[in-house]
């Protein structure tokens, strides 16, 4: 599995000017810069796009689905994240995106905010069942989930075992377009359109399914442009897309991307929602010393505000919330999926992961404890001597990750500027 | 086995201060997994340490947390100057506490403190004395020690 493959960030060489910023900003310390340019460890990054926001000279891209990329698919699929109604001002309904996407070269649009209502029955029917463990913790944000796999692996047992509304809508598009267009399901591409780069990991290394029902996922920075343009080229039609809306938009559903989303709609639970990536990582540690044992839901996000806060989003977090937040206030409590159907997939198991979350440890210092402890002990003695500045000049984002290096054997004392003069 | 190896590190935590609760027993916890211990054993040290940590930060002036690890054991020492415990045997009752009012609305003081810690180690050694501090000591075995 080469780099490229397993992570949807990689650095453009020639735009890296090998500063610090992406160093500093990465939560999982999985940067360094090696001969001048920055490097990614695969085995710490959990593809949140931190780096992303905080490099000022735009060398970190994400390799998401490309536009061209879509040809290859006789029928083409369009899932947007309800997080796109919130990129355009507030004279762009919701059915003019979906028109949008449909000029530039989508077959048939599918909004989310259905599933995302079925997805809350689920869950709210699933914390029901399961007084044990608490609190869950919801499933929908990939890197929430990579970040337990690697960081806090004895917390993947409490994942809701729901699949995110993206993979449900895509799977019940799956099991049934094939049939009703009487095309070959090779010929069906069914594409998401995200506000991060973590989907895309999600799609080509699910965690939680054997193979993601999804084709690919595009960008929202990357399909704004385009949308722009077919909004406004004809207006003639504008009346009949406002006179005749074709969607139903979920009022539960609707506002599940926003931090609080999913928790809202959970009337009868003990939820709290979390955003931000440091905030995450500190309720997490909560948890896995045994705090917060009254919660039944943790819902997390690493994105600030949510999904509204992708690395990949062109608006600003707080315009796109408060447009967002008016759909939810206009939409109010209104309910689109039946309970039969709700109570139909539920019971066919349709929603659920096909296998748990696996733990995907970060190596200790050495596979043998004695060894390990050898370096642990090494790594202060090297620590104490560092000089503290945590500049970053060495490659690594802090002095206790260079001494953390020094021992696994990636880096030399001397990469220190500080130490080689003293040491020389 | 090499029973010389052991891996040591001493944390400051200070009394009265709420808002760094945790801390301490976090970096214990994530030190241990580096160690490459098995995870429930550093579980158990970490949920012991946390309510350690936060009796020192509820109670007492100052404290220390001294770890030291090896393949088998891991042993938490916590010692801090403080009031000391008046009697032990009743404190070591799940439900009691002495926990203020004020201590009660941050959630904390709910008595189950030093029975949890109990729960969650092999051996627990408890001495105080009144007006000075109290130290306590924690094993966790890890699970390579049992046959």
């Amino acid at each position: 599995m080469t780099a490229k493959a397993r992570h949807p960030l990689s650095i453009n060489q020639e735009k890296c000017q090998g500063c610090v910023h992406c160093l500093v900003s990465c939560p999982t310390k999985a940067i360094r810069i090696k001969n001048g340019k920055a490097h990614l460890i695969n085995e710490l990054c959990i593809d949140c796009g931190a780096c992303i926001r905080y490099c000022p000279h735009g060398a970190i891209e994400s390799q998401t689905t490309s536009f061209s990329d879509l040809n290859a698919f006789q029928y083409k699929v369009a899932i947007p994240t309800t997080v796109l109604f919130g990129q355009f001002d507030n004279t762009v309904l919701p059915n003019d995106i979906l028109f949008a996407l449909r000029r530039i070269g989508f077959d048939q649009v599918y909004e989310l905010s259905s599933v995302c209502e079925l997805t809350n029955a689920a869950l709210e029917e699933y914390l029901r069942d399961h007084p044990q463990p608490r609190p869950l913790i919801a499933s929908t944000c990939p890197v929430v989930v990579r970040l337990i796999q690697r960081r806090f692996p004895s917390l993947c047992n409490h994942i809701v075992p729901i699949e995110p509304p993206r993979e449900i809508a895509a799977k019940i598009l799956r099991a049934n377009l094939s049939r009703v267009l009487k095309i070959p399901p090779a010929g069906i591409g069914i594409i998401h359109i995200t506000p991060c780069p973590a989907k895309m990991v999600s799609i080509n290394y699910p965690a939680s399914l054997e193979k993601s029902y999804l084709d690919g996922a595009i960008s929202i920075r990357d399909i704004y442009k385009p949308i722009c343009q077919a909004l406004r080229r004809n207006e003639d039609d504008a009346i009949l897309r406002r006179l005749f809306p074709e969607t139903l938009l979920s009022g539960i559903g609707i506002g599940t991307a926003l931090s609080g989303g999913e928790t809202r709609s959970l009337k009868n639970h003990r939820t709290i929602a979390v955003s931000g990536i440091q905030d995450t990582i500190r309720v997490l540690n909560q948890v896995e010393i045994g705090l917060l044992k009254d919660l039944d839901l943790l819902e997390c996000m690493v994105c600030p505000d949510g999904c509204v806060g992708g690395p990949l989003v062109v608006e600003n977090r707080f315009l796109a919330k408060s447009r967002i937040l008016g759909l939810v206030s206009t939409l109010g409590d209104r309910t689109v999926v039946e309970n039969s159907d709700i109570d139909l997939l539920i019971q066919k198991d349709f929603l659920s992961f096909q296998h748990p979350v696996k733990p995907l440890d970060i190596p200790p210092l050495d596979a043998d404890p004695v060894q390990a402890i050898r370096k642990a002990n090494q790594r202060n003695d090297i620590i104490k001597r560092l000089p503290h500045k945590d500049c970053g000049a060495c490659g690594a984002p802090d002095c206790r990750t260079l001494a953390d290096d020094i021992v696994r054997g990636e880096a030399a004392i001397t990469d220190c500027p500080f130490m080689s003069k003293e040491e020389k | 086995m090499n029973r010389e190896i052991v891996f040591r590190q001493k944390f400051e935590i200070q009394g009265g201060d709420f808002s760094r609760g945790g801390e301490v027993s976090c970096e214990v916890k994530n030190l241990l997994k580096e160690l490459g211990l098995p995870a429930p054993s550093v579980r158990r040290a970490a949920i012991a340490s946390y309510e350690a940590e936060m009796n020192v930060i509820m109670y007492a002036e100052h404290g220390v947390l001294d770890l030291s690890a090896t393949p088998l054991k891991i042993r938490i020492v916590i010692e801090d100057s403080g009031p000391g415990i008046e009697d032990i045997e009743l404190a070591m009752n799940e439900g009691y506490s002495t926990a203020t009012p004020e201590m009660r609305e941050l959630g904390f003081g709910a008595g189950m403190g030093l029975s949890n810690i109990k729960k969650n180690t092999d051996e627990l050694e408890i001495t105080s004395e009144i007006g000075k501090g109290t130290r306590l000591t924690m094993v966790v075995l890890t699970e390579r020690h049992q046959p």
